[in-house]
């Protein structure tokens, strides 16, 4: 009788060891699943925010280029291009392709805002210069949701080349994104206002 | 030990260089007053009247407005180190979104505004842009800093005070300045003096856009509850915290609006 309460006992202590064993991988498990879907979402909302950035901007361009334009009619090349990286940004089914359209676009508007230097006119028109603030403002708030998005993006790029990592993104089907770089170009020719 | 005393030479003759150049990031220590003049632009009677309304400004609309100048930012772009700041200062944290900071770089010879998302609506990038444009410069150019700073803000902060429908008692009368192509066509126009009284009451509910999905909820449980204090910890709790990923995220309460320049 007293070796029959042993066994007992024995049995269920490995049956509580198997338990908590199971319970820790388990957990092990969720945590790490749960980590990818939350660091995809992170990138997503990062995302989501430069959309919102980069639209605000493709609705201020008819305006600026009209205003632009009353004053530069020469400039009609500068008017295509952005016409054509705005249709581009539209048509691009994909990130990376969205991405380089608006860095083009980023140059072309750039070069749009360098032509107050030609026409000091514009410089003095009151609606030109409320734009070119719109537009200053819509590209630093791209900037920092480029951030944001890298840093987000960072993450989960990472966790997916990491050792566990990588299983479990395969698990909850999460797969690593493009960064969002700004082109040389882009960068050396940020709008530079003086007023 | 010659290279040794060599380096500290070396240390030491550098350290108040780098003093002197100010700060690699953008990091200053945490802002005691309203007015955190390093780099001695304001005046002490606007610097006083300047902190007292602002600190009037807080109590009635809730919105933390800081006005900083510095003497250089230390080869940062203004906008990276005012947002920095922002962000480090947590000047959104206690009332939801309604940040501000204006900067002033001096030997740079820059200035910023920067909006937290929950003034955006109606502190627009090209409202500060005017403000910086026809107020600030004019000063700034005389080489008047505190003047131009003085003006220039209370035309902000006026415009944040009448947008939450308060009046501050320590406001002088200035002339404001036109608030030209609104060109705000959402619906929330006319709602948005409520919806901002809304947030500073239930301010712990969702952060950037994530009240507005609470919208019909506040109104429907507005009677319920008496006596709401102004610091809103109100229910906040149990709302804000599931909801955080929505506007706060990551960056929390500004997303880079403003207006900068330089003179």
């Amino acid at each position: 009788m007293r070796n029959f309460g042993k066994t007992w006992v024995v049995l269920i202590a490995i049956l509580i060891v198997i338990l908590l064993i199971a319970l820790g991988v388990f957990r092990w498990y969720v945590s790490g699943y749960n980590k990818a879907v939350n660091y995809e979402q992170g990138a997503e909302k990062g995302w989501a925010d430069i959309d919102a950035a980069l639209q605000r901007r493709l609705d201020l361009v008819p305006n600026l280029v009209s205003t632009v334009q009353g004053y530069a009619e020469h400039e009609k090349e500068l008017f295509e291009n952005i016409a054509k990286s705005r249709e581009k940004y539209f048509q691009a089914g994909n990130r990376a392709g969205q991405i380089e359209a608006s860095n083009q676009l980023t140059g072309f508007l750039s070069r749009l805002l360098m032509l107050q230097e030609n026409y000091p006119e514009l410089k003095a028109n009151q609606n030109f210069l409320d734009l070119q603030v719109a537009l200053e403002g819509t590209e630093n708030r791209i900037n920092v949701a480029r951030t944001r998005y890298n840093e987000a993006a960072e993450k989960l790029n990472s966790y997916t080349r990491q050792f566990f990592g990588s299983f479990f993104c395969k698990r909850a089907g999460v797969e690593k994104v493009e960064y969002f770089e700004a082109t040389e170009q882009a960068k050396s020719e940020v709008p530079k206002v003086e007023f | 030990m010659r290279r040794f005393s060599h380096r500290l030479i070396l240390i030491l003759t550098l350290l108040p260089v780098l003093a002197a150049t100010g700060y690699g990031q953008a990091d200053l220590p945490m802002p005691q007053h309203y007015v955190e003049d390093y780099a001695n632009a304001i005046n002490d009677s606007d610097e006083r009247s300047l902190n007292g309304i602002l600190q009037e400004l807080e109590q009635k609309t809730g919105a933390q407005y800081i006005v900083l100048t510095v003497l250089s930012t230390g080869g940062l772009p203004i906008e990276q180190f005012s947002i920095e700041l922002a962000e480090k200062w947590k000047l959104d944290q206690k009332s939801k979104d309604n940040g501000m900071l204006f900067v002033l770089a001096k030997n740079d010879r820059k200035w910023r505004f920067e909006v937290g998302y929950g003034l955006e609506g109606f502190v627009t990038d090209q409202y500060c842009g005017r403000v910086g444009r026809n107020v600030l410069v004019p000063y700034l150019r005389k080489r008047d800093y505190s003047r131009g700073i003085y003006e220039a803000n209370l035309q902000i902060i006026q415009r944040i005070a009448s947008e939450a429908g308060v009046s501050l008692t320590g406001m002088p009368r200035i002339t404001p300045v036109p608030v030209r192509g609104r060109r705000r066509s959402m619906p929330c126009c006319s709602a948005l003096p409520i919806i901002l009284f809304m947030l500073l009451i239930f301010g712990g509910m969702g952060r950037g856009m994530g009240w507005w999905f609470f919208l019909p909820f506040m109104m429907g449980g507005f009677g319920g509850h008496g006596g709401y204090g102004r610091s809103g910890s109100f229910g906040g709790g149990s709302f804000g915290g599931g909801f955080g990923g929505f506007g706060g995220g990551m960056g929390g309460g500004f997303g880079g609006g403003g207006a900068s320049g330089g003179w």
